[in-house]
């Protein structure tokens, strides 16, 4: 991405929304669509074995890099589409009038709005967990909602807007005690450290493949098979189907049953070739994903104490760099998020700026809006850099 | 930055016809108000009506400095007008003839938030 925008080299800091892409991911995608396009399980010939191949192979590689079965890998489009696949298929068959569902007031809208919907359609109501004015989840709240006995709790692994990571596992292991089904949205998650569902425990996962290196349009839903088993399908019609007839119909074995439709292959083989990239990064070579959370603390720690000196500056979230990951996000006293955007895009800077897709988390902070620093693999301290130095023309601009 | 020249930051620092009628019931006030979900500003226009003519304008809101320039150069456009020749205008004449400032399109929506109230206001 050497690119000029506005006159200056771009610094690519919208890490969070999407990450740019390896040329061996774009490379990968090429190929599947130069060598082996064709669609999977009509195997009467060479390609159409191939492009099989290749999906199953993808299957594989993403079970192995977060540690599960293949069979309990189903692709999705994206997270907000894995967590639909629950709330729909799960919450429709097991939510009912005075159930409970518990997530909390961090969480991005795609882990919001469709536990509101099915509450909607079901009458189970949606209860909502408070933060710490640090930006954690206040775990008294926590265990509080839990004596409501939810039928599901659901919360995201690290905040897309304040960085913050939680302890998952411990979340996981109150909810189990009290009997409620547990998701996790891994989308910040996964493109920043090493994610080993076992040690979590939860019984859903969700996290998308555009933010971590691979193309869009392809992400993945985990699930514990015994779940998986006894769910209904989410989208229905051509290949999670077993036998059908005019009347009724039966489904495929997993993960078949909850994939209707021609299947994304291509996206399926650029995801497989970004985990491979991932897998290798850095030094030593086999601790891929630890040199890439290693990389991923310093430039939290190295941002925050960049952005700190800035008077106007107020940084959201926990101070502690080591309890969050992936971004900075901040507002500047007097000026207006947009406009910091705007300025910051005029000598070549890219970063987020709006509510992030969380307006309740940005309603209780009592901020309007606020810009996001995110990052990834190849974000350099140079970066961070080229903001703190373009973030001075809002002064010149604004002449507070 | 042109998009920050130097009128818009002047009606930005100091925006013309800030404030409200507050909740009196006065039928020859008109408001209206709507918000950009994307970022979160709200505005909301107050227009007072004499003989079909718009008298009085008051605006109250939150956003970035684009909105708040917009709505500020609109409070000034209108006061004088006949409502009725705000009716006719559509939202895109409206913006040329009131605010006269053009912007990318990622920011239109900042651009155009006032003038959507407006012209809400004008059907209500």
């Amino acid at each position: 991405m050497k690119r000029e925008i506005n006159g200056h080299p771009l610094v690519y800091l919208d890490s969070g929304a999407t990450s740019q892409k390896p040329s061996q991911v774009l490379e990968a995608e090429r190929n599947y669509y130069e060598q082996h396009n064709a669609n999977v399980h009509r195997g009467a010939h060479t390609l159409g074995d191939e492009a099989t191949l290749l999906l199953a192979e993808s299957r594989q590689a993403t079970a192995k890099f977060i540690g599960v079965s293949d069979q309990e890998i189903i692709f999705v489009r994206n997270t907000t589409e894995a967590i639909n696949l629950v709330a729909y298929s799960w919450g429709l068959d097991n939510l009912k009038e005075g159930n409970v569902i518990v997530t909390t007031l961090m969480e991005h809208h795609a882990n919001l709005v469709p536990w509101q919907e099915v509450g909607r359609r079901t009458g189970a109501r949606v209860e909502v967990v408070g933060l710490t004015p640090d930006g954690q989840v206040d775990m008294d709240d926590y265990r509080n909602k839990l004596k409501l006995h939810p039928k599901l709790v659901s919360f995201v692994q690290v905040s897309n807007a304040l960085g913050t990571i939680n302890p998952v596992a411990e979340m996981t292991k109150l909810a189990h005690k009290v009997g409620a089904v547990v998701l996790v949205d891994g989308a910040q998650a996964v493109p920043h450290m090493r994610v080993d569902i076992g040690e979590i425990g939860c019984d859903f996962y969700a996290f998308s493949g555009h933010k971590m290196l691979g193309p869009m349009g392809i992400g993945v839903l985990w699930g514990k098979r015994a779940l998986l088993e006894k769910m209904s399908p989410f989208l229905t019609g051509g290949g999670m189907i077993n036998e059908v007839y005019t009347d009724h119909s039966t489904w495929a074995e997993l993960p078949e049953k909850f994939e209707a439709g021609t299947p994304n292959v291509a996206g399926a083989v650029g995801l497989m070739s970004a985990i491979k990239y991932l897998e290798k990064l850095g030094l030593p070579a086999q601790a891929g994903m630890d040199n890439v959370r290693e990389h991923d603390k310093q430039l939290v720690a190295y941002s925050i104490q960049q952005l700190q000196k800035i008077k106007e500056i107020r940084i959201l979230g926990p101070k502690d760099s080591s309890q969050r990951s992936g971004s900075v996000s901040f507002e500047y006293q007097g000026v207006h998020a947009h406009d910091i955007a705007a300025i910051l895009d005029s000598q070549g800077v890219a970063v987020r700026s709006g509510h992030h897709c969380t307006m309740p988390l940005h309603n209780s902070l009592g901020v309007v809006a606020s810009i996001r620093a995110s990052f990834n693999v190849y974000t350099t301290k140079g970066d961070i850099d080229a903001l703190v130095e373009a973030l001075k023309k809002v002064k010149e601009v604004f002449k507070k | 930055m042109d998009m920050y020249r130097e009128d818009v930051m002047d009606h930005y620092e100091h925006p013309r016809n800030q404030g409200s009628f507050g909740d009196a019931q006065d039928k020859d006030v008109l408001t209206a108000r709507d918000s950009n979900a994307s970022c979160g500003d709200m505005v909301k226009f107050y227009i007072r009506i004499a003989k079909g003519k718009i008298i009085e304008v008051k605006w109250e809101g939150i956003g970035c400095a684009i909105t708040t320039a917009s709505a500020s150069k609109l409070s000034e456009y209108l006061v004088g007008k006949k409502i009725e020749d705000i009716r006719k205008l559509g939202e895109e004449e409206l913006v040329k003839k009131a605010i006269g400032f053009e912007i990318n399109p990622g920011r239109s929506k900042c651009l155009t938030l006032p003038v959507k109230v407006v012209k809400k206001l004008c059907r209500s």
